[in-house]
Order: structure tokens, then C-alpha cells, then sequence
């Protein structure tokens, strides 16, 4: 059962008997009651080592003469011819197996991977860097087992051709941010349908980009981006805290201004109603009461003024036309 | 010994002549497995080829010779190319193969690492061609539906196929591109561009703050400025004289501090009584 070239090791089933013709041959011919029975429980016991048990989880291949006799065996007991006819071959069909494009994490964090496994040209020729990984699993027993000689190397390099062919079509932004999943699909099932055209049988159930992000040269400069955004956005927050704070002030001053306008109105209103009833009641002798107010605030603004700054009292003859109450 | 000399020697001849039956079914039975194509030579020259897996017969004297049938692949060193627009690219192919025709393989080639070598060969130079007819942009494009890649690698397979068929009896099922990327050389050049572009959108981005702070800003001061002025206003329209009042007060308060020195009259309103009595006023 060997062939030229093979890499292939199935797992072995039946446990190598003992091999009974060869074992009929040497013994010398001897007629004796024992030797015959001793040959008969050797052919039985030959004949039982075809019973194969399969585990909940596995499935198995099983060929006679090398032509598959059973695609999908499935967990039980079974039989099948035993060696060197028939041969069991045994898969963990459930499992999720994984290719793994730009190196291992660990490979990374102690600097064994090259730069150049893990970088990708961008369509608009940036460089990124990408650790990507794909899950995929047996979905034909028979085709991963006779149809490829490195199934794992396939679906890897399946899987990056697609993963180029995808990021060799977006800009480096769009594909660091927006159109991250869209290339996991895209990768994905295009990755599954090469897979398909090769007959591998598998099935390749998930493409993930663990990490993406420019190369370490000019890591800084798109940092220095994000910085750049966060900066704007603070500056724009500066302005509107200004606008926040700069409008509802006037708003408040212009409400002041009314109020106090109002008030000087009433209160003249009153002076005025109450001045009149005292004259009407007093002689003519006084003075009309009008100014009476503005009198009052400006000898009150005089007594602001006038103890901080120095004072210089003239006679009558000097014209002193700046201080003389506005008219 | 005793047992007689010619019982031995009948025993010899009877398990000897056994053994060359057994010897002589055992070599003309053979098994061929799903994996593989088998050949059966007849002193050295092949005769016929297995290609069903499964139990056959041959002549004791024909001799087998097996070959894997499966999909191989092969990874060719990274190789560099150029493009019509006369731009380096550094390309990482792969090869799948499989032995189509095991007697035109076995008389031209041989073996794997042989046939690998031709195949080599043939995908280098249709590559090379192939490049050289397109520009980079029609294989690297940020624009979606721009990059040809796909007809490449359709053209390049069918065409590989066909020579590794006709001449090595070797099927290549894909040729395809596993990795593009730009010569090592031209690599910082590329991160220089790269870094000015990212410096650019930095750039942009905090411009673009600016502006839009300054806007805000000029608004709030815009709309500061209208309120303010509509207040003076409505106090203006409420009472006109009142305005004339406080906005001059309000100027003296502003004006007067203690570096001034007014020169008063003794006959101001304000002293007048200080100087004449209350007699004095008019």
C-alpha cells in the first residue's frame, strides 16, 4: 500500500494481526489436534480484528483493496475487511482547524515573523499590515483525504490570494475602518469557492482580520490622524462653549437694560405724580419739580466722582461749561 | 535427524513449490490506491496505466511503477516584475498541480521537484509577459471593479495548463497571485508617501477644526453684538432722554478716575449753596 511520492498517514484502525497464511506455511506439517486448533483460533481472531469502533467524535473512510467502500462511517461499530484488505481511515470531522496568514501572535511579540508575510498592498498603494485567520472544517471525508496532498497549505494560501485580490481593490482608510467585514465575506466566500474548484471537501466557515493596521514605520503619522480628529473636535467643543457661555450673557445684560429702563420710567412716573400733588398744594415760589430726578442722580453721580479726584474751586468769571449738568 | 533423508527432501520440494505459487498470485494481484495512478511496466517499458483505485491484476514478470495523483502545491520564491508602467512588483504566487498523464510525466519529468521546476519556468514567463502589458493601477486600484487580477490569473492557468499538459503531462488547476507588494527597496519611499499623505489629512482634519471653531465664534459674537444693540435700542425708543442720562453718567464714571483734576466754579449748581447760602437760590 505504498505509493510513490505519498505524504499521507492515515490513522491506523485494526490492530496488525498476526499474519495467518504466512503462519499455516512454516509450521512443519504437522496433523496434530492442537496445532489445527491453535491455527483456527489464529484465523478468527484475524477475522475479528476487522470490527472497528468509531467515537461520538469522529467519522471514518473505510477502502478495500484501496477503492473507498464506505465516503462516511459514522460514530458505532462497524466491520470491515481486515489488513492488509481493508483500512479504516479516521477523521475528526467536527473539529474547526485554523490557517493562520502572517504568523502566529506569539511569532509576532517575539519578532520571528517577516514583515514582508504579514504585509498587503492597498489599492490606493499603501502598505498594511494583517494577521488574518481562517476557520474551516472536513465537509467531504473522502475528497480531504485523496484529493490534496496539503489541504492546510491550500486553504491558506486560498485564503490570502483572496484576501490580496480584496485589499488590492480598497483604499488603505476605507479598509482599515469601514470595509474591515466586507472583506472578511468577500475573502470568505471567494476563498470557498477556489476551495470547491479544487476539490478539497472542506468547508471554510469563517475569515477573520484579528489585526490590521499600518506598518511600524509610519505608525506615528496615522496615529498623528487620529490625534488630528480629536483635536479638531476639541477645538470646535472651544468654540461652542464660548457661544455657549458669550450669547446667554448679552441675552441677561439686554434683560438688565429693559428692566432698568422700566424702572426709571415708573419711578419718574411716581416722582413726577407725587411732586405735582406737593406743588399744587404748595406756593408758585418753588421751582417746577420736573428735574427734580435727574437732579438727584446727578448730584449722586457727583458724590461718586468728585472725592477721587482732585478738586479746584473757582470763582464765578471762570467758565467751567464741562461740569454743568447736561441739559 | 530422524527422519528419512527422502521424506525431507519430498517435504522441501512440496513447500517449496508452494511457495512459488503463493509468490507468483502475491505478484500478479496489486492494489491501486484512491490517491494515486499506477503503471504497469513490462521490463522497464510502460505497458498500460491504472487509473481505478482498487484490486487489479498483472503478470508475475510486469513490474508497477506509482504515482501520486493528488493536487499539490507549489509556493515559487517571490519574484519581482514590471509592469507597462515600468513599476516594480514584487509577486508570491502559488501553483496548483496534479499528475494528469503518469507516462508522458514519468518520460519527461520524473519526479515532483523536476516537474516543479518546469512549471517554474512556465508561470515565470507568463507572468512576466502578462505583466508587462498591464499597468499597475489595473491590478492595484482603490477604485472598486478596476483591477484585472482575476482575468490574469484565468488566462495564466489556462495557458500553463496547456504547455504543462502537452509537454509534461501535468494539470494545473490554478495559478494565482497569493501576495503583491512592492520591492523591498522602494519600500521606504513608499512609507515617505505614505507618512505625507497621513500628514496631509492630519492637516486637513485640524484646519478643518479651526475653521469651524472660528465660525462658531464669530457667530456667538455676531449674535452677542445683535442682542446688545437691540436692548440700547428699545431703551432708545422706550425713553429717549433716559438713554442721553444714563449713557453720559455712565461715560463720567468712566472718564473721571483719580488723575483728574476739575477746576469748579464757586458759582457751579452743585456749590453754589456752599458759597452764597441758601439765599442764593434762584
Amino acid at each position: 500500500m505504498t505509493s510513490v511520492g505519498s505524504t499521507l498517514e492515515p490513522v491506523e484502525s485494526v490492530d496488525r494481526p498476526v499474519e495467518p497464511i504466512g503462519r499455516r506455511e512454516t509450521p512443519p506439517a504437522s496433523r496434530s489436534l492442537t496445532g489445527r486448533t491453535v491455527a483456527t483460533v489464529l484465523f478468527a481472531f484475524y477475522l475479528l480484528s476487522g470490527l472497528y469502533i468509531i467515537p461520538a467524535d469522529q467519522q471514518a473512510v473505510v477502502t478495500r483493496f484501496g477503492r473507498v467502500t464506505d465516503r462516511r462511517a459514522l460514530p458505532g461499530i462497524h466491520y470491515a475487511l481486515p489488513w492488509p484488505f481493508g483500512r479504516v481511515y479516521r477523521l475528526r470531522v467536527l473539529e474547526t482547524r485554523r490557517a493562520v496568514i502572517g504568523g502566529e501572535a506569539a511569532d509576532q511579540t517575539l519578532g520571528r515573523s517577516q514583515p514582508f508575510q504579514m504585509q498587503f498592498l492597498t489599492g490606493d498603494q499603501n502598505v498594511v499590515q494583517m494577521r488574518v485567520v481562517a476557520q474551516y472544517h472536513i465537509a467531504s471525508p473522502p475528497d480531504f483525504l485523496f484529493h490534496a496532498q496539503d489541504v492546510e497549505t491550500l486553504v491558506r494560501d486560498a485564503v490570502e490570494a483572496q484576501l490580496t485580490r480584496e485589499t488590492a481593490g480598497r483604499g488603505v482608510d476605507a479598509l482599515l475602518t469601514t470595509d474591515k467585514a466586507q472583506v472578511q465575506q468577500a475573502a470568505q466566500s471567494s476563498a470557498q469557492t477556489l476551495l470547491d474548484g479544487y476539490g478539497l471537501g472542506v468547508s471554510v466557515s469563517s475569515v477573520n482580520i484579528e489585526s490590521a493596521g499600518p506598518p511600524p514605520e509610519v505608525a506615528d503619522a496615522f496615529r498623528d490622524v487620529s490625534g488630528a480628529r480629536a483635536d479638531a473636535a476639541r477645538i470646535v467643543n472651544e468654540a461652542q462653549g464660548y457661544a455657549h457661555d458669550v450669547i446667554p450673557r448679552a441675552r441677561g445684560n439686554a434683560t438688565q437694560m429693559h428692566e432698568a429702563a422700566a424702572a426709571y420710567r415708573a419711578r419718574k412716573i411716581n416722582e413726577a405724580e407725587g411732586d405735582a400733588g406737593r406743588f399744587r398744594k404748595l406756593s408758585d415760589e418753588y421751582e417746577k419739580a420736573r428735574g427734580v430726578t435727574s437732579q438727584r442722580m446727578y448730584v449722586e453721580t457727583m458724590e461718586l466722582v468728585l472725592p477721587r479726584i482732585k478738586k479746584l474751586i473757582l470763582d464765578r468769571d471762570v467758565d467751567l461749561s464741562i461740569l454743568r449738568r447736561p441739559e | 535427524m530422524i527422519t528419512p533423508l527422502n521424506l525431507d527432501v519430498r517435504r522441501r520440494i512440496m513447500a517449496a513449490s508452494g511457495g512459488a505459487i503463493i509468490a507468483a498470485a502475491w505478484l500478479s494481484v496489486f492494489t491501486v490506491s484512491e490517491t494515486e495512478f499506477a503503471i504497469v511496466t513490462e521490463f522497464g517499458r510502460p505497458v498500460r496505466t491504472v487509473a481505478s483505485a482498487g484490486l487489479h491484476a498483472k503478470w508475475p514478470y510486469q513490474g508497477l511503477l506509482r504515482f501520486d495523483r493528488r493536487l499539490r502545491v507549489y509556493n515559487p520564491r517571490p519574484s519581482e516584475f514590471l509592469t507597462k508602467d515600468k513599476k516594480n512588483l514584487v509577486i508570491e504566487n502559488y501553483v496548483c498541480w496534479r499528475i494528469q498523464n503518469p507516462e508522458r510525466f514519468v518520460q519527461t519529468v520524473g519526479d515532483p521537484i523536476a516537474a516543479e521546476m518546469r512549471l517554474h519556468d512556465i508561470v515565470w514567463s507568463g507572468l512576466a509577459a502578462s505583466l508587462g502589458n498591464l499597468e499597475l493601477d489595473s491590478l492595484v486600484s482603490a477604485e472598486p471593479h478596476r483591477a484585472h487580477g482575476d482575468d490574469l490569473m484565468e488566462t495564466l492557468t489556462r495557458d500553463t495548463s496547456r504547455r504543462a499538459l502537452e509537454q509534461y503531462g501535468i494539470e494545473v488547476a490554478d495559478v494565482r497571485v497569493k501576495r503583491l507588494n512592492l520591492p523591498e527597496q522602494n519600500k521606504q519611499s513608499v512609507f515617505a508617501r505614505m507618512r505625507a499623505e497621513r500628514e496631509r489629512i492630519a492637516r486637513q482634519y485640524r484646519a478643518e477644526g479651526e475653521e469651524e471653531a472660528l465660525r462658531i465664534r464669530a457667530e456667538a459674537d455676531r449674535q452677542k453684538e445683535e442682542i446688545l444693540s437691540a436692548a440700547y435700542g428699545a431703551a432708545y425708543a422706550r425713553d429717549p432722554q433716559f438713554y442721553k442720562l444714563v449713557r453720559t453718567l455712565d461715560a463720567y464714571k468712566k472718564i473721571l478716575d483719580d488723575k483728574t483734576t476739575a477746576v469748579l466754579s464757586s458759582d457751579s449748581e452743585l456749590l453754589r449753596i456752599l458759597t452764597k447760602g441758601a439765599e442764593a437760590r434762584k
